[in-house]
This record gives structure tokens, C-alpha cells and sequence, in this order.
């Protein structure tokens, strides 16, 4: 399940916001703090993460403190689920 | 801050993290913050309005905290000795207006004993209502937020403090033609406002935690935060401030590096380059573009060393509390582009506007029924914020004009950073180091362009200086 979260949040991370959608993605290569994912793609991501895996990410915990790269992200979504 | 004022606190915050530490923690730095308050207060023209404002401050915290906390928790029992504490200090203050010398914890006498009571009394009885008669509901919550915010642009807009400031004087028989929007310079409202505003919000989306009367208020009147933020989020805070303090040599190697590196910048560097900065004043006599550029470069330099010795200084007194005050500063001017720089420029300002404007605006924009495409989202949610962020620091046109500057930039920078990421994404490490210095260069010259808005009083002015900029005068 865990690989599954894991994979999906990474091809949609590279195909939609990235536009390299053979780039690898490491688990823990920084996302907000490096800025790959910025501000606007961040709410898309708390959408594609609410439709995906039933779990709401509040708009005060879209930050680099909640997450900030696919490892703390998997993490997060699996203890809200 | 004066560098007294600045010592005082450290030798204070010392104190309290080394001697007295987890003995009557909480309601001592509720005592020292309430005093801080008053303390740190500049002296205004208005007759007692430098005490006012501090006993505002007090008062909206509390019923904020009434507001914001389920009925079954606001227990008398629990948060006497805060209610006490609170009213003990304003009334021991209001008495020193008997002695015959200045005590230095209020900017001035302080007004008739009479006039304290009857304010107390006032607060006293608006609290003991709302406790008897309301749940924090969505109306009355959503009022308090609307009242914060007028009272915001009240103090912000400079016609309508200048009113405000004619009618007070009036009042108090003072002379109304002298009323200046700067009389009613109410010390770190902007932050305090905007905490207030944070756990309102969060009470209505029901994620604040459970907090006493003496947490909310240290929270919003915490001593090290209480001139220049940074504005920290409540139950990261309150956390800290549960936790027993223990002060390792790590804490107080960091606090002293941190307290030693935030007195240098500020009153070193920065006043050193104040100096030299931009201000109204010499804006007019620059005719050169490269002494103008000289000009705006030190300006550029002095506010972010000001700014950020501040925090730093802000962070070294918290961590002898024990409260691990969130970072404001990353090196911004190393940023390769404008996204990156406001990532990481007075990052707990643009923290709150993404958390409370930019998020909820654009998730609205983007999931309704026919959304809208994503440039003309990007554009609105990051011209909107940033209008919003200029306008948090004075409603005036510079303000605004800053804030769509800085809109416009981010959208552009959006927008070429969509087209151009997967083709620079295949260039050589050497090419995209050589592009990460020009971006650098590059952001850093529009940000400093922007500066010439901020810092000037009227777009007359900064147009004429960016004239003598570009060699257009």
C-alpha cells in the first residue's frame, strides 16, 4: 500500500508539475524547501491527494514542516488514513 | 527596540531560563510579558494613549481566548490566577502615576485610577458576557475576525488614523490641528493581529488545540516575538511551553550565537548602512545612476540585516524560555528566483498568507464546478497575496504598488518557469550552475527595484528615483 501511495504521488509529481516524466524521484529529495513543487502546485497536490487517498490536507499544514519530500508525504497520508 | 530595551530582555530571559526555570513558569512569563507590553511601548502625543494601547492589546488577547475556547473549558477555576495576574499588573501600573519618580515600565504617566477601573470594569463584564452567553459559534467568530481586521485598516490607513488620532485628541483637549497618522503607533499590533487571526480561523476550522487563558496570552504577547514576530503558529508554541524547560549547553550555545549574531547585524551592519541607505531624504539629492544604485544596494542590505538581526534576537531570547521560535530568514538574497526569495524572506508572514488567503483561495478557484484555467488562478491567488502582504505594512499606493510588483514578478517567474523547466531540466550541471548565478543576480535586482516603492513616501518620488536609476533624469 505503502509503495502504491508512494508511486502514485511520485508520477504525478514528475509527469504534472516536473514535466519529465522519466525523472526519478528519491525519497528523500526535498520538494518545497528545493522549490520542485511550489505554492500553487501544492494546493493541486493536497487535491490529487483528497481525491486519491480520502485524506484532507488542511491549507495551514501545506508546508515544508508537514512534509517535504515523498517519504514524509506517504507518512503523512497513511496515519491520516 | 532600543539596545536597552534589547539587554534588559536577555538579562531577564537569562534569568528565568537559568534561575527560576520550571518554578512558576508559565504565570511569571505571563507577568513579565504583560509588563513588556507597556514596557516596550513608544511614548505617543496622545494624552495616555501609550497606555491604552498596551491595555488593548491585553484586552482583545483575553477575549480573544474567550472566544476561541469551548464553553467547558474556560473554568474559572482553572484561569483565575491568569485573570488576576493580568488585572494585578495593569492597576500596580495605572498606581505608579503616584510616585514621584518614572518607574520605566510605561512610556509615560499613566492616566487617572478612575479611568483604569472603569476600563477594567468594562472588559471584566464584556468577558464574564461572552462566557455566560456564547459558544464559539461561526458568526460570532466570524465577527471577531471582521472586527480585527477593520480596526487593521484602521490603523493602517493613514487618513483614518489621522481621524482617529483628531478625535482622541479632542478628547482629551489637545490640539487637533498637530494629529498625525503616526500617533497611534500601536507596538506590534500587526503581529498580534495576525495571531489573533490565525487561532480564530483555526477554531473555526477546528484545529486549535485546548489552551488555557495564561498560554493564549503568553502566546500573543510573548516577549522575544512582540516588536518584529516572527509569527509563530499556537500549538507548535504551546507545545514548547508544556514541555519542562531543561537548558542544555547546546540551547544556550545556540541562544548566545544566535543573541551575538542579532545584536551585530542589527546594531552593527545595519546601522552602519543606515547611513548610506535610501530614505526620502537623500532620494531627492541623487542625480548619479551609480551613486543611486549605491543608495538602494544599502538600503537593500540595511532592512534585511535589521529584519533578521531582530528575529535572530528574537530566537536567541525564546530559546532560554524554551519556545524554539520558528526561522523568518534563509539567505534570501541567494536565491535563484522570486519564488525561492519569498520562500524564504519574513517566511512566517508569507507562511500566514499562504496557510489563510493564498491555499483556501486557489483550492476554491481550482476545485468548483467549471474551474478556472491555471494562469488566470496563478494570477489572481499570487497578485492577491502579494497586494495583501504590501498592504499589511501601510495602506498606502507604494504599498500597493510594492505588493503588484511583486505579483507580477512571481506570475512571470510562474509562467517562464513552466515553459522552460523540462529544457533546463537536460542542460549540463556547468550551464545550470551558470543559470543559477544569473537568476541570482537577476532576482536579486528586482527585488532591490522593488525596495525603491517601500522605502520612499510617494510614487512621485520612487518614479523619479527609478528615473536617476536607469539614467532617465
Amino acid at each position: 500500500m505503502t509503495d502504491t501511495i508512494f508511486e502514485k504521488l511520485a508520477t504525478y509529481i514528475t509527469t504534472e508539475f516536473l514535466k519529465q516524466p522519466g525523472r526519478i524521484l528519491k525519497p528523500d529529495e526535498p520538494l518545497l524547501s528545493s522549490g520542485l513543487v511550489d505554492s500553487f502546485h501544492l494546493v493541486d497536490l493536497s487535491l490529487f491527494v483528497e481525491s486519491n487517498f480520502g485524506v484532507r490536507i488542511d491549507d495551514a499544514e501545506l508546508n515544508a514542516s508537514s512534509f517535504d519530500n515523498l517519504d514524509q508525504l506517504t507518512k503523512f497520508i497513511k496515519d491520516r488514513q | 527596540m532600543t539596545l536597552a530595551l534589547i539587554l534588559v530582555s536577555i538579562l531577564v530571559a537569562t534569568t528565568l531560563g537559568l534561575v527560576v526555570r520550571n518554578r512558576g513558569r508559565l504565570p511569571l512569563l505571563l507577568g513579565i510579558c504583560t509588563l513588556a507590553v507597556y514596557a516596550f511601548q513608544p511614548v505617543l502625543p496622545v494624552r495616555s494613549l501609550d497606555f491604552w494601547l498596551p491595555t488593548g492589546t491585553l484586552a482583545l488577547a483575553t477575549l480573544a481566548w474567550v472566544l476561541t475556547t469551548p464553553q467547558e473549558q474556560r473554568s474559572w477555576r482553572v484561569n483565575w490566577p491568569a485573570a488576576v495576574i493580568l488585572i494585578g499588573i495593569v492597576l500596580v501600573l495605572g498606581l505608579t502615576r503616584f510616585l514621584g519618580f518614572s518607574v520605566y515600565l510605561t512610556a509615560s504617566r499613566p492616566p487617572q485610577t478612575l479611568q483604569i477601573l472603569a476600563a477594567l470594569a468594562v472588559v471584566t463584564l464584556i468577558a464574564f458576557l461572552l462566557t455566560r452567553f456564547t459558544k464559539p459559534g461561526r458568526a460570532i467568530l466570524t465577527g471577531a475576525f471582521v472586527l480585527i481586521i477593520l480596526l487593521f485598516i484602521i490603523l493602517k490607513v493613514p487618513t483614518l488614523a489621522t481621524l482617529v488620532s483628531m478625535g482622541l485628541r479632542r478628547l482629551n483637549q489637545q490640539a487637533t490641528s498637530l494629529a498625525l497618522a503616526q500617533d497611534l503607533r500601536w507596538l506590534g499590533f500587526s503581529y498580534i493581529a495576525f495571531r489573533l487571526l490565525h487561532t480564530i480561523r483555526d477554531r473555526q476550522s477546528g484545529r486549535l488545540p485546548v489552551v488555557s487563558l495564561s498560554e493564549y496570552v503568553v502566546y500573543v504577547i510573548f516577549f522575544p516575538g512582540l516588536t518584529a514576530g516572527p509569527i509563530d503558529r499556537i500549538e507548535r508554541f504551546v507545545g514548547d511551553l508544556r514541555r519542562p524547560l531543561t537548558l542544555t549547553t547546546d540551547d544556550l550555545g545556540e541562544s548566545g550565537k544566535r543573541l551575538v549574531l542579532g545584536l551585530f547585524k542589527k546594531f552593527v551592519i545595519a546601522d552602519v548602512l543606515s547611513m548610506i541607505a535610501l530614505n526620502a531624504t537623500n532620494a531627492l539629492q541623487v542625480h548619479l545612476a551609480g551613486w543611486a544604485w549605491v543608495l538602494l544596494y544599502a538600503y537593500a542590505f540595511q532592512l534585511y540585516f535589521d529584519f533578521s538581526g531582530y528575529t535572530d534576537i528574537a530566537i536567541g531570547l525564546g530559546r532560554l524560555l524554551g519556545i524554539k521560535l520558528p526561522e523568518n530568514f534563509n539567505a534570501p538574497y541567494l536565491k535563484p528566483n522570486l519564488t525561492q526569495f519569498w520562500n524564504n524572506w519574513h517566511m512566517t508572514l508569507t507562511q500566514w498568507f499562504r496557510a489563510y488567503f493564498f491555499n483556501p483561495v486557489t483550492r476554491a478557484l481550482r476545485s468548483g464546478k467549471k474551474p478556472l484555467p491555471i494562469p488566470v488562478v496563478i494570477f489572481i491567488t499570487q497578485l492577491g497575496t502579494m497586494v495583501l502582504i504590501g498592504l499589511w505594512h501601510g495602506v498606502t499606493v507604494n504599498f500597493f504598488v510594492w505588493g503588484l510588483w511583486h505579483g507580477l514578478g512571481l506570475f512571470f517567474h510562474n509562467r517562464w518557469s513552466e515553459l522552460t523547466r523540462p529544457r533546463f531540466a537536460t542542460l549540463s550541471p556547468r550551464w545550470q550552475k551558470a543559470l543559477n548565478v544569473g537568476g541570482i543576480l537577476v532576482t536579486f535586482n528586482f527585488v532591490a527595484i522593488g525596495w525603491v516603492f517601500f522605502a520612499l513616501p510617494n510614487l512621485s518620488i520612487s518614479v523619479n528615483y527609478l528615473r536617476v536609476l536607469f539614467g532617465l533624469a
